[in-house]
């Protein structure tokens, strides 16, 4: 005989497709009536106009038909009261008791780890490293978040192929989601992505704080990567002033320059009590073809040199690749488009190195 | 890899007579509200290119002054709001720690120093 316990406690492993929890635990299930092994859900969307309805809709029936003695399955849909959002919104930031508008990583004990991809120099190839860690560590089957901290020069939206704009619950922003990777990105929220960002820092500093704060990244996400813009300005002050605890990887090329100006931003690290966690060499070398001599063109072992004077490990050497700028400009990684390609391989290298750099704690092990 | 900076693991009340840490490296500092006011590291206070104001001296700052409040700034610093209602000093932990304690051990350590030397990089 089934009875309705049995099936709030199937229920309990629908997610809601965008914020990542139980429908149970987000109080969207009102109610469950169950008639001679007929079940009727009544569910609550968080919007009327939810673009995923049918998702949820599907997942309920197929969850609860799995159940013995189930012998039809209805589903209806209401809308969520102002009221029951609002306590939605409270629950998603993590419960009463944190302050009003603070993600559940702001809080000094939250799992995720924060790791901010910066460079010093542009051009070393921090957006492309940042992608394909993402879809590296996605792979390997961690939850992974990506923010788009290059408001400027933004360029997650092409390189991990996402678009759209994220769906708002009252103030909270939704992140858009690709193959396991949650993405915010200001080229999400332009009228057009050709549009360009002409501001100066303070409207800088409220991005990037409602994208920390504001954005229901879920609170069970792993690791969360920021790709920074080059440089040492305003957006790297925002994250440092903003985060209570987050982790630096820096992207250099090997030439001498790349590396000098990748070691102030390490010392930015230092000053604002960021861990440094480790360096990326990135367009190490060129190998014209397969078993040919590969040809240094930035020079050699920069990334080993900066690592071994900041005392960081060398999280890997990047070659040169056509097949990454193609991956970057399909929106496809390379270590998910071309997988078991030299640059796919090292990049993959690398994030398991960075797994093993910043485990998650032992608690966020499910 | 630098020093680690040492962080606050208790950090006293606003309410009281004087403020106090207690730092990760197992330190205790105290300090006088008036002394922490007269080294607020901003700008403003300190100056910055093209921008040197004349030190703040003991006179400049009310005797009776004291924070209202204070707030963790990311990883690495306080930021308090004062009586005066000055509030853009962002003091890095390692200024704190090193430079503005007043526990008898860096008061006689200290004594000799001006209040320019304990100025911090600039915010």
């Amino acid at each position: 005989m089934i009875t309705r316990e049995a099936v709030l406690t199937a229920l309990k492993d629908v997610k809601d497709p965008e914020l990542h929890q139980s429908i149970v635990d987000l109080d969207m299930v009102r109610d469950v009536a169950v008639r001679d092994g007929h079940v009727t859900v009544d569910t609550l969307l968080t919007i009327g106009a939810c673009p995923l309805r049918e998702t949820i809709v599907d997942s309920i029936k197929a969850k609860v038909s799995a159940l013995p003695g189930v012998r039809g399955v209805d589903v209806s849909l209401g809308v969520m009261s102002q009221e029951q959002r609002q306590a939605l919104i409270q629950k998603l930031r993590g419960g009463e008791a944190s302050p009003r508008g603070r993600s559940t990583f702001l809080g000094p004990e939250s799992a995720t780890r924060v790791i901010a991809v910066a460079s010093g120099k542009g051009g070393v190839g921090k957006s492309t490293v940042t992608a394909n860690l993402a879809a590296a560590l996605a792979s390997m089957g961690h939850k992974v978040g990506v923010l788009d901290a290059d408001v400027y020069g933004f360029s997650m939206p092409k390189m991990l192929g996402v678009s759209g704009r994220p769906t708002m619950v009252d103030q909270m922003i939704i992140p858009l989601e690709k193959d396991g990777i949650r993405v915010i990105s200001i080229g999400f929220l332009l009228p057009d992505e050709n549009e360009a960002v002409i501001w100066r820092g303070p409207l800088l500093h409220k991005t990037l704080t409602t994208f920390i704060g504001e954005v229901a990244w879920g609170d069970d996400l792993e690791y969360l990567l920021l790709d920074l813009p080059p440089g040492t300005g305003d957006v790297s002050i925002t994250i440092a002033q903003t985060l209570p605890q987050s982790y630096m990887l820096l992207v250099t090329t090997p030439q001498a320059a790349a590396a000098q100006v990748a070691r102030r931003a390490a010392r930015m690290a230092e000053k604002v009590n960021m861990e440094l966690i480790g360096v990326l060499e990135n367009m190490s070398y060129y190998q014209p073809a397969p078993g040919a001599d590969p040809v240094f063109i930035f020079g050699r072992g920069g990334g080993a040199e900066l690592a071994r004077q900041l005392e960081v490990p060398l999280l890997g050497e990047i070659p040169l690749d056509q097949s990454i700028r193609e991956g970057s400009d399909a929106g496809r990684p390379v270590v998910v488009s071309t997988p078991g390609s030299p640059a796919a391989n090292a990049l993959r290298a690398a994030a398991e190195r960075l797994v093993a750099v910043v485990p998650l704690p032992a608690a966020a092990v499910r | 890899m630098p020093r680690k900076m040492p962080t606050p693991l208790e950090i006293g009340s606003v309410a009281e007579r004087q403020f106090r840490i207690t730092w990760s490296d197992g330190h205790e500092s105290v300090y006088s509200w008036h002394r922490l006011r007269l080294h607020c590291p901003c700008a403003r206070c300190k100056g910055e290119w093209r921008y040197r104001p004349a030190p703040l001296t003991a006179a400049d700052i009310p005797a009776d002054i004291r924070a209202m409040a204070y707030q963790r700034v990311g990883a690495y610093a306080l930021r308090f709001v004062w009586s005066d209602q000055h509030d853009t000093g962002i003091y890095p932990f390692n200024l704190l720690r090193f430079d503005l304690c007043e526990c008898p051990e860096h008061e006689s350590s200290q004594s000799s120093r001006s209040p320019q030397s304990a100025q911090s990089e600039g915010q």
